[in-house]
């Protein structure tokens, strides 16, 4: 909603400057998103008399103007046509600075000085085009500033209205509010007198509700002998000021009531009706009908609609038709002011797409008191600019009137609620400082107010509504800033949320960084990963209205965004990235209307693998380093052995280097080097580690406490041992078997070397381990270690054919 | 035999001050004090001596052991600090050069917002909730009092599954579920990821929020004011100004649209905060009758409060972040500032 400071200062006064009234607006809940001062800044365009004007003789299109600003006389080249001696016009003097930041400087101009400009309406923003300069009424007094001569200087506010406050909608309805916090009644637009010819309105057309609950009220004057013609100046600006277009006084009229006083109005030239009467009902199913845009729609049964004779002319509160449309030949206008079933409007505009200032308001709720006021206003003003008579009398069709709420309030509640001490007259103040009427009463023994809420008011429905109000009116800066008194509530530990924050903190600890992706994904995601046609991944929750079909689908992995990212990364030359996410995915669960959503870890590393410097490796990062930060984070997290198996591997993962993780026999997830065709279709050339955990699952391994084990006060003892195994034993096969071993004082095992090549026979491998022993109450001696140390390499010998080197 | 003893310290003590290194020193040492040093000789000769000038003379040669002995020590202490001296002149680095980065992990900005938002809230006695981001039109919507036909609701707005589910478009539902599940008094706060059918420079499809509610006995709008100045003084620093006005949202009832001075100009006014002086950060109010209905409490016995604020809102205006965009682009450049 626009309004002005002097538009508003017409209904209502008040004792405040621009700044202030924006503030006070906003601090009443109609906030304020724009300001607008309009010609600020443009006091040095003045008021000036062209002393004399002549051709600049150095170029045919100049002139050389004389301008006497009402102390002195200064030359200034002009380019226009339209002025002569004595005429006043608007001087843009040295130093000034237009709109769009146009500064006016002293120049040369083809060797005549000029020192200022003469403005058109254009470059002093008063419109958007102008045909030469603008020429000033004679009687203004020169060196005036010409915004302040013409009466222009204004201030537009531009108010964010909360969609309840319909009733604000209106200048007179933000006059309200202004009314209310500067304690100041404010003053509606009286009607001018209307002069009623001899013809009573019933003997030319009447109306008639078919369907009462879809229009409540119907009211029309008719008007005859108007001459349609452009508006005068004061309603242009007005309609300007606001950011209107002017179209023709007729039109103007019912958009300044409009804006006015929050009722839209319509006009409808009557000659072109068919028939005479009126008939309000609902459209019949499917029939056609061009609205004033000149577009055809499809009109449904549950459409309001004005019919003359023969069909429809207007869709109720929505829009006209083009076939009863006022022009500039009109000349009979019948003007309706009616109240439309907010419903209704809603539905209707709705479906058609069709959002104009009547439905807006309609749909909102406008105020069926104001009908017949908005009425006679609209008819004066279209009298008094276009003449015309008016047929005696006018037509109110309001069957059943619709009676005002009472809403009662109580101190008691209204203190309880917003932590306030008023008293019960207090509040009856602030209320009918918006206009609602108050009478004492006694609700179970406690003295209450009951209001009477003015029918603009569709939002004041219960007491809460009107604690609201008096919250509002009393100023939300006048409420107390308090601690709440409440009692201690237990808190129980949340065990996912903290099992995701060790989580994350791990990941974090280990160097990665964490990434956030959209939720949905595109149906091609699966695809471009490789996944078969029956894999379970591919059943997903789709989304019915996306905004596009890469966003369609609700994510069942983490995985494809991550190489998304990845990818993007390296396009950047990000080339060594350690990145990870932690966020739900979405399965389809067939016994709910929900989805399961479950949190999954994704991470990916690629590039080097310590940060580039003078003395740093530039080795690049393989599976270990990976599962390696898996291990440790896991660690961290209390589940301390996490084996790796080669089932069920994963279709993006290289086949010879991934893996799926394990604790005993709950599946953590999955891990390896993303598969080179995958990587490919990803456009990456370089090669991506990936892992993917299901939370859950470590959640449900996870030890809440890790218990702790005593330390010895013997030093620790270590056998190193190096052994060929066949090449395709592999080390989990090793530990399987060391920790099947039974030796009382094993205290670690350490694969601390692996080798094959030169030195090895061919098909074999060396792997060497460090067995830690500890002993809490003595320290071993070589043989009693020597025995210990044989076991061990006896079951590995027997299990698994290793030599001993 | 005296001045034998006298010529012989006289002697070591000048040898031992030319010693250059430790191993000459220690040579020189030997030499008199030594087994088969100069000492020992001149001792062979106290048999020669008689009664009364042995123990004169055994006192002289004791005193003149010390006295050798005590100049070995003076040098052997010098010699090794003139040794510790240039070897630290020689060991040299340049201190200067770079040292071994570690690469260091980051949390994603809207998660340090949201961490120091619990943390914030924890301390003031809320506890952490949270619910499905595919979510139920009756906890999204109806339970909130957000009628069927609200804009809101509209399909251009809000992303819908089937006609009773949605990508929930605020965290308030996790309010309902909560309130369904206990009784009063509830101090609960619900961080969440939540979806908008939006996509443009401001508007992100999918966003997080942080949901906060207070649900007792007696609580008071100023209560509400209360808490949340807290929680903007701990966020944005005690300095801030705060200013409450009103608003509208069907589940409350007042509401109150909640701004902090411009963090960028402090109140001046500026392209941020469109030369208001003022940022708008939450939405909050008294919890309306109707959700307190709809979740069976007793309205009249109990009242409560509730907010709720877009988390990379609060991250843009804590790091000057000036895109939306950046936060879901996942650009290692902007990661890994945080």
């Amino acid at each position: 909603m626009i309004v002005t400071y002097n538009w508003l200062k017409e209904f209502v006064d008040f004792d405040l400057d621009a700044d202030q009234l924006s503030h006070q607006l906003t601090m009443a809940g109609l906030e304020v998103d724009f300001m607008e001062k309009l010609g600020a800044n443009l006091d040095s365009v003045i008021v000036a008399k062209l002393d004399s004007v002549e051709p600049h003789p150095e170029a045919d299109r100049l002139t050389l103007c004389q301008v006497n600003t009402g102390s002195d006389v200064i030359p200034v080249v002009c380019g226009a046509t339209n002025h002569k001696t004595g005429d006043l016009i608007a001087l843009a003097q040295v130093g000034s600075i237009l709109p769009g930041d146009f500064k006016i400087k002293k120049s040369k101009i083809r060797g005549a000085v000029s020192q200022g400009m003469l403005c058109s309406e254009k470059e002093l923003g008063l419109a958007e085009e102008a045909d030469g300069i603008l020429i000033l009424p004679q009687e203004l007094q020169l060196g005036l500033p010409v915004f302040d001569a013409l009466g222009l200087k204004d201030v537009r506010y531009e108010i964010g209205l909360t969609p309840n406050r319909a009733d604000c909608l209106s200048v007179a309805g933000v006059a309200r509010e202004v009314g209310a916090f500067v304690q100041n009644k404010i003053q509606l637009p009286t009607s001018g007198k209307i002069s009623e010819g001899e013809v009573a309105i019933e003997a030319k057309t009447s109306v008639e509700i078919e369907d009462a609950s879809g229009c409540p009220r119907y009211m029309a004057r008719l008007i005859e002998g108007v001459k349609v013609a452009p508006s005068p100046a004061w309603l242009v600006q007005r309609l300007e000021s606001i950011g209107m277009r002017s179209i023709n006084n007729v039109v103007d009229v019912t958009n300044y009531v409009l804006m006015e006083l929050g009722h839209p109005l319509h006009a409808f030239d009557f000659n072109l009706l068919r028939g005479t009467k009126i008939v309000v009902k609902r459209a019949e199913e499917g029939c056609e009908f061009t609205t004033l845009d000149k577009q055809s729609r499809q009109l449904k049964s549950t459409d309001i609609v004005i019919c003359d004779n023969e069909g429809p002319i207007a869709l109720a509160g929505v829009m006209g038709g083009e076939n009863s449309e006022v022009q500039d030949t009109t000349v009979d206008i019948l003007l309706e002011s009616a109240y439309f079933d907010p419903t209704s409007v809603r539905r209707t505009s709705k479906r058609l797409g069709i959002h104009t200032e009547a439905s807006h308001r309609f749909e909102r709720g406008a105020d069926i008191d104001i009908v017949s006021i908005a009425l006679n206003r609209a008819i004066s003003l279209i009298q008094e600019l276009a003449g015309g008579t008016v047929a005696a009398g006018y037509i109110d069709n309001y069957p059943q009137a619709l009676f005002k709420r009472e809403v009662s309030i109580t101190s008691a509640r209204t203190n309880a609620l917003l932590g306030l001490n008023l008293s019960l007259s207090e509040i009856e103040q602030l209320l009918n400082s918006i206009e609602l009427n108050t009478k004492r009463s006694d609700i179970d023994g406690q003295e209450a107010l009951v209001a009477t809420i003015p029918m603009s008011r569709h939002d004041l429905e219960r007491e809460v509504d009107l604690i609201e109000e008096v919250a509002r009116l009393n100023g939300y800066d006048n409420i107390p800033v308090t601690m709440p008194i409440s009692r201690v509530v237990r808190q129980t530990k949340n065990q996912s949320q903290s099992t995701t924050r060790s989580l994350r903190d791990g990941m974090v600890a280990q160097g990665f960084s964490e990434i956030i992706n959209y939720s949905f994904t595109s149906p091609t995601a699966w695809d471009k990963i490789d996944l078969c046609e029956d894999d379970a991944r591919r059943t997903t929750i789709k989304v019915l209205n996306p905004l596009t079909e890469e966003q369609s689908i609700m994510r069942t992995s983490l995985v494809p965004a991550m190489l998304e990212t990845v990818a993007r990364n390296l396009s950047y030359r990000s080339t060594d990235l350690s990145l990870f996410e932690l966020r739900p995915i979405f399965t389809v669960k067939d016994s709910d209307v929900q989805p399961e959503e479950s949190m999954r870890m994704c991470a990916a590393i690629t590039g080097k693998r310590e940060v580039e410097g003078w003395s740093q490796s530039d080795a690049e990062v393989d599976y270990y380093d990976l599962k390696g930060s898996i291990e440790t984070v896991c660690q961290h997290l209390a589940i301390p052995t996490l084996s790796a198996k080669l089932d069920a591997l994963q279709p993006y993962l290289h086949p010879g280097k991934s893996c799926r993780l394990y604790h005993g026999k709950t599946l953590l997830g999955v891990m390896g080097e993303v598969h080179p065709q995958v990587q490919e279709n990803y456009d990456i050339d370089q090669p991506v580690y990936l892992v993917e955990l299901d939370v859950a699952a470590l959640q449900s391994t996870k030890k809440n406490v890790t218990a702790f084990k005593p330390i010895s006060r013997f030093p620790d003892c270590y056998r190193d041992s190096a052994f060929l195994f066949d090449e395709e034993v592999s080390a989990q096969q090793v530990f399987d078997v060391l920790s099947k071993v039974k030796v009382k004082n094993l205290d670690d095992v350490t694969l601390f070397d692996m080798y094959s090549g030169k030195g090895v026979p061919e098909g074999k491998k060396s792997l060497a381990i460090r067995v830690r022993y500890r002993s809490m109450d003595k320290t071993f001696t070589d043989d009693e270690i020597n025995v210990m140390h044989a076991k061990i390499v006896k079951s590995l010998q027997k299990n698994l054919g290793a030599e001993i080197r | 035999m005296k001045e034998k003893l006298e010529s012989m310290l006289a002697s070591a003590n000048e040898a031992m001050e030319n010693a250059t290194d430790e191993a000459m020193l220690q040579e020189i040492r030997v030499s008199y004090l030594g087994k088969k040093g100069q000492l020992t000789s001149i001792m062979k000769e106290m048999g020669g001596l008689s009664n009364e000038e042995r123990p004169i003379v055994g006192a002289i040669a004791n005193k003149v052991k010390d006295q050798v002995s005590q100049t070995f020590d003076k040098q052997l202490k010098a010699i090794k600090s003139n040794v510790m001296a240039s070897r630290l002149v020689n060991e040299k680095i340049d201190v200067t050069l770079p040292g071994r980065i570690k690469a260091q992990g980051t949390k994603h900005p809207v998660t340090l917002v949201t961490e120091e938002l619990i943390e914030i809230f924890s301390s003031l006695g809320f506890c952490v909730a949270e619910g499905p981001e595919v979510e139920q039109d009756f906890y999204n919507f109806e339970a909130l009092n957000i009628p069927k036909d609200h804009p809101a609701r509209d399909m251009q707005d809000t992303f819908y599954i089937n006609e009773d589910v949605v990508l929930r478009t605020h965290t308030s539902p996790v309010q309902i579920r909560s309130m369904l599940k206990q009784e009063p008094p509830l101090r609960i706060i619900a961080p969440g990821t939540v979806y908008r059918r939006d996509s443009d420079i401001t508007h992100s499809p999918m966003f997080h929020q942080i949901e906060g509610f207070m649900v007792d006995e007696n609580i008071t709008f100023g209560d509400l004011k209360g808490v949340l100045t807290t929680f903007i003084h701990e966020c944005f620093g005690k300095k801030v100004g705060v200013r409450f006005r009103p608003s509208f949202f069907p589940f409350t009832e007042p509401s109150a649209e909640v701004d902090i001075q411009c963090v960028i100009c402090g109140g001046k006014g500026c392209r941020v905060c469109g030369n208001s002086g003022w940022l708008e950060i939450l939405g909050s109010g008294m919890i309306d009758p109707e959700v307190l209905k709809s979740v069976e409490y007793d309205s009249d016995k109990y009242s409560g409060f509730a907010f709720g604020m877009g988390l990379e809102r609060i991250a843009m205006l804590k790091f000057g972040v000036n895109d939306l965009r950046l936060f879901f682009e996942n650009d290692v450049r902007f990661l890994r500032q945080f």
